[in-house]
């Protein structure tokens, strides 16, 4: 289907590559006749203005979920655990002791 | 953190650098191969060149990689916990699952490729193994055949000059209502768009972590968001942010637009 004018892609192959190109996973070759076509169709670059804004409020909306402290805590706790249960299983002459092994501190960058 | 580990940590840490792991503990690292063993959803990287950086590697290097690279990205997997799981506890669960199975496999993980995908992975396969047998979650999933959305029925668009205000409209949609809408589409649609839209990923990782032909990604992203932006519409409507369609009632809407 087409919007009547003259283009030199059908309207309908613009829309079903759209979210290659809102993606940026079309190909070069592809871009360049996406971009020329919304150019030249209103329709058309308004259905692409709607997908990209449908992308852009699932990154809005859903986003950003930082761990909360205690999870954090216990999750390291956990590697560490491993780190000494391993340590423990691999080499009888092991003391607790002896083990510098110290507290776990850890930035998120 | 386990308060026996804590109390041993923090005697034999006194007056020391902070650290998670200590020179004297990593001759002993080599023991962890074993833990691997069992680790099923882990990428396993059978390639020469991983081999050669994790022989290469001294293990106390490798922790201090770990540290350095994985943990950063705590933050992004819990999030996708929660989005998968749905719940804060099981994504705690989860999310602790995968940083462990990742610590004890991570000579396999090769530097230099993607990280945050290979974590990625590891906690799609895991939630898929373990959470979503438990949830006994009805499965979503629809048929993924490429053809159904490329051939089936060709794009159109209308004229309508209402077109941009439509754009507008959804922007001024509560977070809430996106959120909604999210939950409502197939969860491996979901997943997919996450993937895409949250975290950024490509298709070809995206088909890397779901284990699906990149032709399986992009009909999942298609008919996600298609669903996705049709609920949207619909919520945009029934707020009075958009004229209705012609011919399609505004306050009688069918299970076929619920959907």
């Amino acid at each position: 289907m087409s919007c009547g004018k003259p283009h030199a892609h059908d309207c309908s192959e613009v829309l079903r590559r759209v979210y290659t190109f809102i993606d940026g996973e079309a190909t070069s070759a592809d871009c360049a006749w996406i971009q020329e076509h919304l150019d030249e169709c209103g329709p058309c670059l308004q259905e692409y203005g709607i997908d990209r804004k449908v992308k852009e409020l699932v990154s809005r909306a859903c986003g950003c979920d930082p761990v909360p402290q205690d999870v954090r805590d216990r999750m390291l706790g956990r590697i560490t655990t491993m780190r000494t249960t391993t340590v423990i299983q691999g080499d009888a002459s092991y003391s607790a002791s002896g083990v510098e092994v110290t507290r776990v501190e850890f930035e998120q960058e | 953190m386990p308060t026996d580990v804590l109390d041993r940590i923090a005697v034999a840490g006194e007056g020391r650098q902070l650290r998670l792991f200590s020179p004297a503990m990593t001759d002993l690292k080599n023991a962890e191969a074993h833990d691997s063993d069992h680790t099923d959803s882990v990428p396993y990287i059978a390639d020469d060149e991983a081999s050669r950086v994790a022989s290469d590697e001294t293990p106390e290097q490798r922790d201090a990689r770990f540290e350095r690279d994985a943990l950063p990205l705590l933050d992004a997997l819990y999030g996708a916990a929660l989005r998968l799981t749905r719940n804060p506890s099981d994504a705690e669960d989860l999310v602790q699952e995968t940083f462990a199975k990742a610590y004890s496999s991570f000579h396999q993980f090769r530097p230099g490729t993607n990280l945050k995908a290979w974590l990625y992975r590891i906690q799609t396969n895991n939630f898929i193994n373990t959470y979503r047998k438990q949830q006994r979650e009805p499965l979503l999933s629809s048929t993924d055949d490429v053809e159904d959305w490329q051939m089936a029925k060709a794009e159109s668009h209308t004229s309508s000059g209402l077109k941009s205000a439509e754009a507008e409209a959804l922007e001024n949609l509560p977070d809430e209502d996106i959120r909604t809408a999210m939950l409502a589409i197939p969860e491996d649609f979901r997943t997919a768009v996450y993937l895409a839209d949250l975290e950024g990923f490509s298709y070809k990782e995206i088909a890397d972590i779901m284990e699906t032909p990149v032709g399986t990604v992009m009909s999942r992203l298609h008919r996600g968001r298609r669903q996705l932006r049709d609920l949207l519409e619909d919520y945009a409507r029934e707020r009075g942010f958009v004229a209705a369609r012609s011919g399609s009632p505004v306050d009688v809407p069918t299970s076929e637009e619920a959907l």
